[in-house]
């Protein structure tokens, strides 16, 4: 058992230990919280002060994505920028972004659980780690380059895309633990007979991390079985730091919530209700340490539930299920969040298109594809195909502009796209169809 | 006479899969609207056809009131021989004038008589005073 932690104390501690030191944690946390305007003013207002049990943790109010908007940029910061000294940006959001600042200390804290998670599947020092993941204000690469340097690990930071030199990379170098999204891991497979490669018999991988989007059973499989590897589900969010939040054991039954820096309930998404472990809900978490920043019950939005009991690894930290879905509409395309309101946005600056569109969302040779279907205006059509096809053009790149990724967009008859009875029906999302 | 024009070309926008175009034969047939000449444009997904007809605004209103998307020009729909050489003639006018025939398509008026080309022009008015300077005649609706 001590072999296969990298900080066996803490991560195999008795469960009432765990509760006392959250309880501490909590505590802490809600007085530095209090120094920041937004929480400052929030919990005087509601005359909330310390806690005697977790149980009371129920009176303090949620805390949205919205909430960080609306006091961007600085509102939830709890000290001065001498202090900070990093930001990263929530990918793909347009207008004002969702901005989280760290503190030395938070990066330490941030790298420790990114470098304990990848050491609990087995990855060492004398492993070559290829880190796949885009770097830059996106918390995933840098995230597990930090923890993979701190574990020891030769880092390759290879970054996404550039399919044919990443194989390159894990030929030559030998790479033997990676960090791929899954829609990017099914894409690469796709290279390989061309390179003339079984990365079973010719490549030296035994484990990947995947993560960022949300992903089936079916697709984990189908990268083990293609890859000759174990694949290990990741989970984290910029708001509590990025990866490193939740992550799978050797078990694979879940992924353990590292306790000692976070605190997860699950919530009834409609009434706020908190629900016992093993009921499905939305995943509500505290930062129990954070400095720069501390998030007080923040929305993930994803859908889960705790796993009940203890796990075959000896952990004690408790365990979610793989995400299951999104309480809210937002849209992870390859990876990148994007809301269906953002596509709304840019469709309505321009002036030729009509006020109904469609967003559909599918497979293409294993990566995500938007396809958005617009309708024109009959009275700005000119009657020339030329036209339609710059208007095309133009309505693509303005898309690009403001989401990063690059949307499909189809004109479409006009009344030929399903009219809204109540509540629009915007998005078509046909991934697992 | 200038700018009484003889015809009217309308365009409509349409989804490039099978039944579109049927849909729209379907809506002027209805109305009784006669089609003198017809084209197809596609751009991939989707594209234009062009319809030449014998009562422009009737076609123009049934075709909105389908929720179409319909737009109207004028058009220049010269008369030749239907013989060889007829179109050169005609063309050769429209070259010494430097004007350059953006789309252009015809069709026979009256077998080994009379054929019609229909010209898409960006300075329509000039053609047509040039064209008609030459002899030229025109096919009205």
């Amino acid at each position: 058992m001590e072999s296969s932690c990298w900080q066996h104390e803490i991560e195999t501690m008795e469960p009432h230990a765990l509760r006392a030191m959250q309880l501490e944690r909590l505590n802490a946390v809600l007085a530095r919280a209090a120094k920041s305007p937004y929480y400052g003013k929030l919990f005087s207002q509601n005359g909330l002060g310390r806690i005697g049990s977790l149980d009371e943790f129920s009176r303090y109010p949620f805390t949205g994505k919205q909430d960080l908007r609306d006091n961007f940029p600085y509102g939830f910061l709890t000290g001065s920028l001498d202090e900070t000294v990093r930001l990263h940006s929530s990918s793909g959001t347009t207008g004002i972004p969702t901005v989280v600042f760290y503190t030395p200390e938070d990066l330490d804290v941030w790298t420790e659980c990114v470098t304990r998670s990848m050491y609990m599947t087995g990855a060492r020092k004398c492993d070559v780690f290829q880190n796949m993941m885009g770097y830059g204000l996106f918390t995933g690469g840098i995230g597990f380059h930090y923890g993979a340097e701190r574990l020891g690990m030769l880092t390759i930071p290879s970054g996404p895309g550039n399919s044919k030199r990443q194989i390159w990379f894990m030929k030559t170098f030998r790479t033997s633990v990676m960090h791929i999204l899954p829609s990017y891991a099914l894409h690469l497979m796709t290279y390989f007979p061309e390179e003339g490669i079984d990365p079973r018999r010719d490549l030296a991988l035994k484990i990947a991390f995947i993560g960022a989007e949300p992903h089936s059973e079916g697709v984990r499989t189908k990268i083990e079985e293609f890859y000759g590897i174990k694949a290990y589900n990741s989970y984290g969010l910029s708001e509590m730091c990025g990866p490193g939040v939740a992550f799978e054991c050797p078990a694979q039954e879940g992924l353990h919530v590292w306790e000692d820096h976070f605190y997860p309930e699950i919530i009834n998404p409609e009434t706020g209700e908190v629900l016992p472990d093993g009921e499905d809900g939305e995943l509500v978490l505290t930062t129990l340490t954070k400095t720069a920043m501390p998030l007080i019950r923040y929305r993930t939005r994803d859908l889960t539930r705790i796993l009940p009991g203890i796990c075959s690894c000896g952990r004690t930290h408790r365990r979610i299920q793989r995400i299951t879905g999104r309480s809210d509409d937002m849209l992870i395309i390859n990876g990148v969040n994007i809301f269906p309101v953002q596509i709304e946005k840019v469709l309505m600056t321009i002036p030729e298109i009509g006020n109904n569109y469609l967003i559909e969302i599918v497979k293409e040779n294993f990566m995500d594809r938007i396809i958005v279907k617009v309708e024109i205006k009959p009275e700005a059509f000119g009657g020339r195909l030329e036209q339609l096809s710059a208007l095309q053009h133009r309505i693509a790149d303005a898309l690009h502009t403001d989401l990063v990724v690059s949307p499909v967009v189809k004109l479409v008859e006009p009344g030929s796209l399903p009219v809204a009875e109540g509540k629009a029906k915007r998005v078509n999302d046909l991934r697992n169809a | 006479m200038k700018g009484e024009s003889m015809a009217h070309t309308l365009t409509v926008f349409m989804e490039n899969k099978p039944g579109k175009l049927e849909r729209i034969t379907g809506i002027l047939a209805d109305a009784g609207v006669n089609l003198r000449g017809i084209t197809v444009a596609s751009g991939g997904e989707f594209g234009v056809v062009r319809v030449l007809v014998t009562d422009h605004e009737r076609a123009m209103q049934v075709l909105r009131s389908a929720n179409l998307t319909v737009s109207v020009q004028e058009s220049i729909v010269a008369v030749v021989e239907d013989e060889p050489g007829g179109f050169h003639r005609l063309l050769g006018i429209l070259t010494k004038n430097n004007i350059n025939i953006e789309d252009c398509y015809g069709f026979v008026l009256e077998n080994s008589k009379k054929a019609a080309i229909v010209i898409d022009v960006t300075d329509r008015a000039r053609a047509e005073e040039i064209l008609r300077g030459n002899g030229i005649e025109f096919w009205k609706e």
